[in-house]
């Protein structure tokens, strides 16, 4: 409930952060971010959804425990292309975080060649 | 746990053990990076706790360049707690909330050494597990020992990692070579190529000070005087703060460069309208018109500029006299259809 009630909100505001650079007399002008996105045609068409993928992080960053406001700072923070990446699959890419996970690598392991007989660490502890 | 629960799950991870050691056999031997021995000794270390390799890699890097943060600090910014660890997009994006630009490198380890020998302590991604059981980690890499061929890192708990250099690239190259180094906006760093460090300041435009920005592509414009794509990033930087003037002459320089760009001669046109020239903006509108692709994804927005020079045109007659001071290089006969 609580997050469907900020939803406008957030959209409001990110309207309003990316509205000045957009400002000027004529329209027409192609900005760098866009003519960029023209070299690489994927991003290209996906280009028009940069609004909706940074609703669709903060969301997915908050339902990960990130706090709701820190979550709309962190998603303005990001390029169109990040968020288009990290709107497309943020739970499978890389989260660079701990050497713990690296101990239980060398755990399961050792656990291993203890089962199958091959040590006997554990028996002497 | 049972003990027969248990065997059947190392058995299982044993086999997943064996399945991504067959995956990552055949590392390229990299040939000595650098000649000599370099070691950024004044880079700082925060020994990082649980899972907080992120905020502490980042800190790292961000203090060396004067920014006086800790990985506490950055944590708030960085840290996914149902992930347990850091999204390599948003220590880019913290980088730049801390009025910074971070520069990721070209997936090679050349790049790497380049950046290091220039004097910046360079953030890599690290897999220390197996392409399909990973452990993601981040680390610094402060200096490279020519003599030993070791690499030297600020890495989780250890002040002074020494890692060989082959096992090194090993566990970075699983982490897809990605790597980046964080530059003061206004001081592209020495090993940067010019377009990679406009998409950098591009990405960072909408965090960063717009005088902050200015003074940033005015470096680069003094770095990298002919590329067209600081050229083109400049203008529009100084169009978007309303000086179409300094605009109109970025696009001016590009267009000598490149007449057939068709993306600068439709923002060139825009420009002198905002000046009054609008029987000039026409001529370029529709010259950029007749260079562009018919497929290309900007014909649009050009279309929608020569349509506008052409309501505009029937209101106003003459040109102010600054107008003839800022044509174009036309682009060549040929390719006007």
């Amino acid at each position: 409930m609580r997050r469907r009630r900020i939803g406008p909100f957030v959209l409001l505001l990110s309207a309003m952060l990316t509205a000045p650079l957009q400002s000027t007399a004529y329209a027409g002008v192609i900005g760098t971010e866009q003519y960029l996105a023209t070299l690489d045609r994927q991003q290209a068409l996906q280009r028009i959804d940069a609004v909706l993928a940074r609703e669709e992080v903060r969301e997915r960053l908050v339902a990960l425990g990130v706090d709701p406001e820190d979550a709309i700072e962190r998603a303005a923070a990001l390029s169109d292309a990040e968020l288009l990446a990290l709107a497309e699959n943020l739970e499978t890419l890389p989260a660079g975080g701990d050497l713990l996970g690296l101990l239980g690598v060398v755990f399961v392991v050792l656990l291993v060649l203890e089962l199958v007989g091959v040590t006997n660490i554990f028996n002497k502890i | 746990m049972a003990p027969t629960n248990g065997l059947r799950w190392a058995c299982r991870s044993l086999a997943l053990v064996f399945l991504a050691l067959a995956g990552c056999a055949g590392a390229p031997r990299f040939e000595a990076p650098l000649d000599s021995t370099i070691e950024l000794r004044d880079v700082p270390f925060f020994p990082q706790t649980d899972y907080q390799c992120g905020p502490a890699a980042l800190a790292t890097i961000l203090s060396y360049e004067g920014v006086p943060v800790t990985p506490d600090d950055l944590t708030a910014a960085v840290y996914i707690e149902g992930l347990r660890g850091s999204l390599q997009a948003e220590l880019l994006a913290a980088t730049r909330r801390h009025g910074l630009v971070p520069y990721t490198l070209e997936r090679r380890p050349e790049a790497l050494f380049a950046a290091l020998e220039s004097g910046k302590p360079v953030l890599v991604l690290q897999n220390l597990g197996f392409d399909r059981f990973p452990v993601w980690h981040y680390a610094v890499v402060v200096g490279y020992d020519a003599e030993r061929e070791t690499v030297l890192l600020r890495s989780g708990t250890e002040h002074r990692r020494k890692e060989r250099l082959g096992r090194f690239l090993k566990s970075w190259r699983r982490g897809d070579y990605w790597a980046f180094v964080t530059a003061d906006p206004a001081n592209p760093p020495k090993s940067a190529k010019a377009d990679r460090w406009i998409r950098a300041l591009a990405d960072a435009e909408r965090v960063l000070p717009r005088t902050t920005m200015s003074s940033a592509y005015a470096a680069a414009r003094a770095r990298w005087p002919d590329d067209p794509l600081v050229l083109y990033a400049s203008a529009v930087h100084d169009g978007a703060n309303g000086r179409w003037e300094d605009s109109a002459r970025g696009y001016l320089a590009l267009l000598a460069i490149e007449p057939r760009h068709a993306a600068a001669r439709n923002n060139l046109a825009n420009m002198l309208a905002e000046g009054g020239c609008i029987e000039s903006a026409l001529r370029e509108a529709k010259l950029a018109l007749a260079t562009i692709d018919a497929s290309s994804p900007i014909r649009e927005a050009i279309e929608d500029t020569v349509a506008s020079m052409e309501r505009l045109a029937g209101e106003n007659a003459e040109e102010p006299p600054h107008c003839a001071a800022l044509s174009a290089v036309p682009p060549p006969a040929a390719e006007r259809s």
